[in-house]
């Protein structure tokens, strides 16, 4: 089993880990080689090398970059092109060939963070956060589910975010929204900010599967419980950073579980990079160069590994 | 506010609400289009039959030629768990990668954007698919994650992204598993289409679709692409709380056509659920035939292999007189 749960205690996150007197070099060089190689001309990462840019590879490259040697270049061009994919209301394009915003504006705001950029686009993409709201939460789904009209079992009542505005909301875009609205609390504080983190952290915790784990968003359908899934298990537990030892004990657990026996590349990686997050001592990957040409799995290994920067996703206590 | 207290007031937006979350069926099925539809019932006991023949053999008889064209098959890749039966068999795939090889197709690609956020190779491994067709990674295009370009006319989105490789295809073939679903009482070869929808773009699952409506997603995609075949892996398929949870049901058919909707209505009379009661094929009646008359069975009769697929008390209602 891994470490204790310390998330009441503020942590202190190292970048370099003092666990381990011998970490990967090969392991995590190959990957950050991988990325920089990968990097499109645009500044962006596709999902593969050669392909289309899109938000989501090219955060988690930034972030797995980020402070690395050789890499303030290439990390000033990816920076450029995502906040060119920034529209008018503050949202951001999932990539320059998608119109409209969508959950990647939590992205941006938790790379902007990393970044320490706290000026007008910036506040512009909180705002729309804290304006959006998973289209569930309505008199009128909160009635259908008061009278047992819906075929699943959910509270309604919190607000959480969707993929794409005007949608329900599920626990990955809530989980990452949290994570950036978190990172931005010490400078964009407001009441209307702390009150969207906690709905959103109820919201997570009111879907919890009866495994004691997260799929993304239903945890019973027509009176059967549902299994949860260790890629979304991991992410809520992002989001959720804070919360006490006795609402995250369980998940907790499930994780360290699911980690051992996933057969999911993506959901080894998240999970080590959540329970690194909550104080895990995760013994270091075989330090083996990379196998696969996938971008974000690349990345988010580079993150994970304990000389990695998984701690760029920590939020720290309760807001 | 107690709930009798409650309930007056939340009556009237209740009743809107549900009505858009039960779908209202039309009174009377339409006619469907012009002439009749072949459906091929192919019977394979296992998956080491010789998969290859019988597909050639349905091909045929429902009179497709993929000559010169770009081929997209389209499996059913769902989640990991090899033991059971959730994702469309790999001896069914590498079986039709061979088939459309040798009938001259000019290209033959595998792609999948499955419904929740999982590794995709991992997920294609676990279910043997790497370890079963041969040149695997070189053909597959995980299309959660492809490159995407915007499509006007799709529901009633003003503009909707799907894969560039869906796109590309002049053939999309739906090779489905045969299961019950919690959601629409069946997934058959027209439901299977939801995986050509970007998760990158629409999340996941694809919320977008969720959101719209499954009966009128289903539809909608299958009015979209129209150049199809579908490959019915119902060799063993899947029963009860379907299409994850359910349990494993030998119907030993494969089944075949080029009219999705007669596909789908012919493998529901297989599992013993109405066709003229599951709400997408309802809405999808005017894109191919539902009604029996107008269905040209080829190969085995319904009565010979028909299994009922047990139902859960929510669709009990579907059960085929």
């Amino acid at each position: 089993m891994g470490g204790p749960l310390r998330d009441f205690v503020p942590l202190k996150l190292s970048l370099s880990s003092a666990d381990f007197s011998s970490v990967g070099g090969v392991y995590l060089q190959s990957r950050l080689d991988f990325l920089r190689g990968a990097q499109n001309p645009d500044g962006g990462w596709g999902y593969f090398p050669g392909k289309q840019p899109w938000f989501e590879p090219t955060t988690y490259a930034m972030l797995a970059m980020q402070g690395k040697p050789d890499s303030g270049a290439a990390l000033d061009r990816a920076w450029k092109l995502v906040r060119s994919w920034q529209l008018p209301d503050g949202s951001s394009r999932p990539g320059a060939q998608v119109d409209g915003g969508t959950w990647v504006t939590a992205h941006a705001v938790t790379l902007a963070c990393v970044r320490g950029v706290y000026d007008a686009k910036t506040r512009a993409a909180v705002d729309w956060l804290l304006k959006v709201v998973g289209a569930e939460n309505t008199l009128a789904m909160r009635a259908a589910s008061f009278l047992h009209l819906l075929k699943t079992k959910l509270d309604v009542s919190h607000q959480g975010w969707p993929w794409r505005e005007g949608n329900a909301s599920w626990i990955e875009p809530t989980a990452h929204t949290l994570v950036a609205l978190k990172k931005a609390a010490s400078q964009y504080h407001s009441d209307e900010l702390d009150r969207r983190i906690r709905e959103g952290e109820d919201l997570i915790l009111s879907r919890k599967c009866s495994d004691g784990g997260w799929n993304s968003g239903n945890p019973n359908v027509l009176n059967f419980d549902l299994p949860s899934y260790p890629e979304t298990t991991a992410l809520a537990l992002l989001g959720l950073q804070g919360r006490s030892a006795a609402e995250l004990g369980g998940p907790l657990d499930l994780a360290r579980r699911f980690r051992k026996e996933t057969k999911s590349s993506l959901a080894r990686v998240w999970l080590t990079i959540a329970l690194r997050n909550f104080g895990d001592a995760i013994e270091p990957p075989a330090d083996e160069a990379r196998t696969s040409n996938d971008i974000l799995l690349a990345a988010l290994e580079a993150l994970g590994h304990p000389d990695g920067n998984f701690a760029l996703l920590h939020t720290g206590g309760r807001v | 506010m107690t709930r009798r207290k409650f309930l007056p007031l939340a009556g009237a937006a209740v009743v809107g609400t549900y009505a858009g979350l039960k779908l209202q069926r039309p009174p009377k099925l339409p006619d469907g289009p012009p002439g009749n539809s072949a459906v091929s019932v192919m019977r394979a006991r296992s998956y080491s039959d010789d998969l290859v023949s019988r597909m050639l053999e349905g091909i045929r008889q429902c009179g497709l030629n993929p000559r010169g064209k770009r081929v997209l098959l389209k499996p059913n890749l769902v989640e990991f768990d090899s033991a059971t039966v959730i994702n469309t068999d790999a001896s069914v795939i590498a079986a039709a990668v061979e088939v459309f090889e040798k009938l001259g197709a000019s290209e033959v690609r595998i792609g999948e954007g499955p419904g929740h956020r999982r590794d995709t190779l991992d997920l294609a491994d676990d279910a043997h698919y790497r370890s079963t067709i041969p040149k695997f990674e070189a053909i597959f295009t995980d299309l959660n994650r492809d490159d995407v370009s915007p499509v006007r006319g799709f529901a009633e989105e003003s503009e909707f992204y799907f894969a560039k490789t869906v796109l590309a295809a002049d053939l999309i073939v739906s090779l489905a598993k045969m299961k019950t679903h919690h959601w629409a009482g069946a997934t058959l070869s027209m439901k299977n289409f939801f995986g050509l929808v970007p998760g990158s773009v629409y999340g996941w699952p694809k919320n977008k679709l969720h959101y719209i409506g499954i009966p009128e997603s289903v539809a909608a995609l299958n009015r979209k692409f129209r150049n199809t075949f579908a490959i019915v892996d119902g060799i063993v398929g899947m029963e009860g709380n379907g299409p994850i949870q359910g349990t494993p049901k030998p119907a030993g058919v494969l089944v075949m056509g080029s009219d999705l909707v007669a596909v789908d209505a012919t493998c529901c009379r297989i599992m013993g659920i109405d066709p003229e009661k599951v709400d997408y094929l309802r809405l999808a009646a005017d894109l191919g035939h539902v009604h029996p008359d107008r269905i040209e069975q080829r190969g085995e009769t319904i009565a010979s292999v028909r299994t009922n697929f047990a139902l859960i008390d929510e669709y009990k209602e579907l059960r085929l007189a």
